[in-house]
């Protein structure tokens, strides 16, 4: 039976959406004439689903026929659904005219292992070197990196590609072992190794050729799901430090772990994705991208999981309070960026800002600073640092500025999707969850105070 | 070592004085503020703003006069003209859509070219390429305070200089930049969610953004489609970008623009874009808060896979 454009495209995205990667930056591109297309450097959101992602490229993938059976995975082969082959010509055609309508930034090709790993990168080879060279295109293209595809074909992937990316998919190699037996841990880092290698080398010639070929100029991501497999998350911000410095990503990518299979090995079918999880992870990459931490100083070997109720700079910080206040005025730029209610933006600002001028509380409050929480780590102009009150009083405040207050369902009479564990075990009991969420505060309050 | 070190602890910069330095001596001790502060906390207090080594410009009072001009950017810098020159700052600035009665005298500034020319020269000479960017952008934006703040930010420039652009936390510059962040915030997303659809060969686009947002769209889209025919209509300001034979222009329309309904080809490929946008999403994740905050309705209107679901 024929297959309209209309079914493939709709089989092929419904395969892709759980990949978590759609961003578009790293690459800078001009037009030119006789071509059509650019890349801007800060990447652009086109537009967002329900659930909130961004949609930056049209992503989607080659094939879904897959020879692998990773357990966690919708189009394993044992998976009974509807299965669908973009031609090469087809998907150029239609990024095309997408992209001259500006619904997307690019595209985002990945692919089930279609017969062999080599087979399948050849085709995606084949339509990206159409869009390249038959339709010019200057846009963004992101590809997948197959495990145990031939290094030649890699390298002819890069120099199509903006960026590589390789799924490390599960973070230990023991989990891989038993959820996913047709990929091993070698065969997903070797590309990572050459990509990394090759982007340095490419680098290195640009230098000193102005036209030399680029690869992947973007780098590289990686991405791997959280909650089907029993790892902590210190092990997992572990590896992610490693990934960021041994190879030089770009991005790690975490998703929460969605049921789709029935499986002894994996969490039942009624389990949640772990949102708030989810969400902390990406908190504490952010600290090791932008804010200097490292992950030894986040988490630890005896406390391994992070604490649902604080993200984990505002948990740094009240474990580390004798560390404070600091005097905007002088402290250096790695200090302000520990304060909680101070980013990086605010940071470069009062860098900026106090050459003219010394800087007191309504300068701060003007230039972002969120003095709901920095107003107990800080001192400045007029000044002198607030405590909240005397003994317990003041610890219990302080806490109350730095609780997370989304986990606590505030003046919500449903249950939030980033609730706390407690929070959810006492709704499922039958409490009223926002009864729930006061009581939790409170105890949290109570407990996180004497940390102080 | 201990020569390189004694340099260091006066200077970040190995000895040279640099502009850092030359403000020490401005912070004067004994103000109020300096008296010693609780927690062991070395505070720095000084006054907020020292004056400036350089001779002050006259003080302008408090003059109870509106401005009215043609909206246009030379008869702005007319009004900041009329300004120094009387010496006084207006109780407001209006350009021909906000005009309304009022007990206050109201005077109407002419555009002049040459008093503009020389008004914007001066100001480019004292405060450089990254300054005459930061006003251009800046008139650019829709709010209805956007003259007055820009005149009293330029009041300053003119007794600053260059220097003026790092005093984020002076409550005349924060507003400015307050206003730069949003436009910023507003032409990033209009890149995303512009939305083209084609006509016999034409691409056009509505779009109802609250900055003058044209003028700012007109690079991007232009190298990003550099062999095809667009326009881009903004229905908010009734302007056109009009994009043909490689030369792009912004025309001011008297009527509003209205594009043709899409035919059949234009029809697939719209219903192909919602059916991809729809596919996309995870049901076990829902959250309509999420994306309302990155994608806010007033966009909408005119995104194909949004439209029907206002």
């Amino acid at each position: 039976m024929q297959q309209s454009l209309m079914d493939k495209l709709t089989i092929l995205a419904d395969s892709a959406k759980y990949d978590v990667a759609c961003t578009s930056s790293g690459a800078a591109r001009g037009g030119a004439a006789g071509s059509i297309g650019s890349c801007y450097a800060p990447g652009c959101c086109h537009t967002f689903t329900a659930d909130g992602r961004c949609v930056s490229l049209l992503k989607v993938l080659m094939s879904n026929y897959c020879s692998y059976d990773c357990s966690y995975c919708v189009n394993r082969r044992s998976n009974d659904l509807p299965r669908a082959t973009f031609t090469a010509r087809e998907l150029a055609e239609l990024t095309i005219q997408f992209y001259r309508r500006n619904y997307i930034e690019g595209l985002f090709l990945s692919s089930a292992v279609l017969g062999t790993a080599d087979y399948t990168t050849e085709r995606m080879i084949a339509c990206l070197r159409i869009l390249r060279e038959e339709y010019h295109f200057r846009g963004y293209i992101h590809a997948k990196a197959i495990p145990g595809t031939d290094p030649m074909l890699i390298q002819e992937l890069g120099l199509l590609a903006d960026r590589l990316s390789v799924n490390v998919e599960l973070p230990s190699e023991k989990s891989l072992h038993l959820l996913a037996p047709d990929k091993g841990k070698r065969a997903i880092f070797r590309p990572m190794g050459q990509i990394a290698t090759a982007t340095q080398t490419s680098k290195q010639e640009l230098t000193v050729y102005k036209n030399a070929p680029k690869f992947a100029p973007a780098g590289q991501s990686t991405q791997m799901i959280v909650g089907a497999s029993p790892e902590s998350d210190w092990h997992i911000l572990q590896l992610t430090e490693g990934l960021y410095q041994k190879y030089h990503l770009r991005r790690v990518f975490y998703s929460a772990y969605i049921p789709v299979a029935e499986d002894s090995r994996l969490p039942a079918l009624d389990t949640k994705p772990p949102l708030l999880r989810e969400h902390r992870l990406y908190q504490a990459d952010w600290l090791l991208r932008f804010y200097h931490f490292s992950a030894k100083e986040i988490l630890s070997q005896e406390n391994p999981n992070f604490n649902p109720y604080l993200d984990p700079k505002c948990n740094w910080a009240l474990y580390h309070y004798d560390q404070f206040p600091v005097d905007v005025n002088t402290a250096p730029y790695e200090t302000l960026l520990r304060v909680p209610g101070i980013g990086p933006t605010c940071a470069r600002r009062i860098q900026s800002a106090r050459r003219t001028a010394s800087l007191g509380l309504d300068e701060l409050r003007r230039m972002g600073v969120v003095l709901k929480r920095a107003q107990y780590f800080i001192v400045c102009r007029g000044f002198a640092g607030a405590t909240g009150g005397r003994g317990s009083q003041g610890r219990e405040t302080i806490t109350r500025a730095l609780l997370d207050p989304k986990v606590f369902n505030a003046d919500c009479e449903q249950l939030s999707l980033f609730s706390a564990p407690a929070v959810q075990q006492l709704a499922q009991n039958g409490m009223n969850p926002r009864l729930a969420g006061n009581l939790v505060r409170e105890e949290a309050v109570q407990c996180l105070a004497k940390a102080l | 070592m201990s020569g390189e070190s004694s340099l260091m602890y006066f200077s970040a910069n190995g000895g040279e004085l640099s502009q850092e330095d030359s403000f020490v001596s401005w912070k004067r001790p004994g103000q109020p503020d300096d008296r010693p502060i609780a927690r062991g906390a070395q505070c720095n207090a000084s006054q907020a703003y020292p004056p400036p080594p350089k001779k002050q410009p006259r003080p302008a009072h408090d003059a109870d006069v509106v401005y009215c001009y043609d909206g246009s950017f030379a008869g702005f810098l007319c009004c900041i003209f009329e300004s120094f020159n009387r010496h006084e700052m207006p109780f407001s600035i209006w350009p021909p859509e906000q005009v309304q009665p009022t007990l206050y005298e109201s005077r109407y500034i002419d555009s002049d070219q040459t008093k503009a020319k020389r008004v914007y020269k001066s100001y480019c000479n004292l405060m450089g390429s990254t300054g005459r960017r930061f006003l251009n952008t800046v008139f650019l934006s829709g709010s209805p305070d956007k003259d007055l703040l820009l005149l009293r930010f330029m009041r300053l420039a003119f007794s600053e200089g260059q220097r003026t652009l790092g005093m984020a936390s002076h409550p005349d510059v924060a507003a400015v930049y307050a206003l730069d962040t949003a436009i910023g915030y507003e032409i990033d997303h209009l890149f995303g969610f512009v939305r083209f659809q084609d006509a016999d060969g034409m691409l056009g686009s509505i779009i109802h953004p609250k900055c003058h947002a044209l003028p700012l769209l007109r690079g991007h889209f232009c190298t990003r489609y550099p062999d095809e025919q667009f326009l881009i209509y903004d229905a908010t300001h009734s302007e056109v970008l009009l994009y043909q034979n490689h030369k792009a222009q912004i025309f001011t329309l008297d009527a509003p623009l209205t594009l043709p309904a899409p035919d059949k080809t234009e029809q697939y490929y719209q219903d192909l874009w919602k059916q991809f946008y729809h596919t996309l999403s995870i049901e076990a994740r829902r959250n309509e808060a999420l994306r309302r905050s990155h994608c806010a309705k007033r966009f909408w209107a005119d995104m194909p896979e949004l439209k029907d679901q206002l």
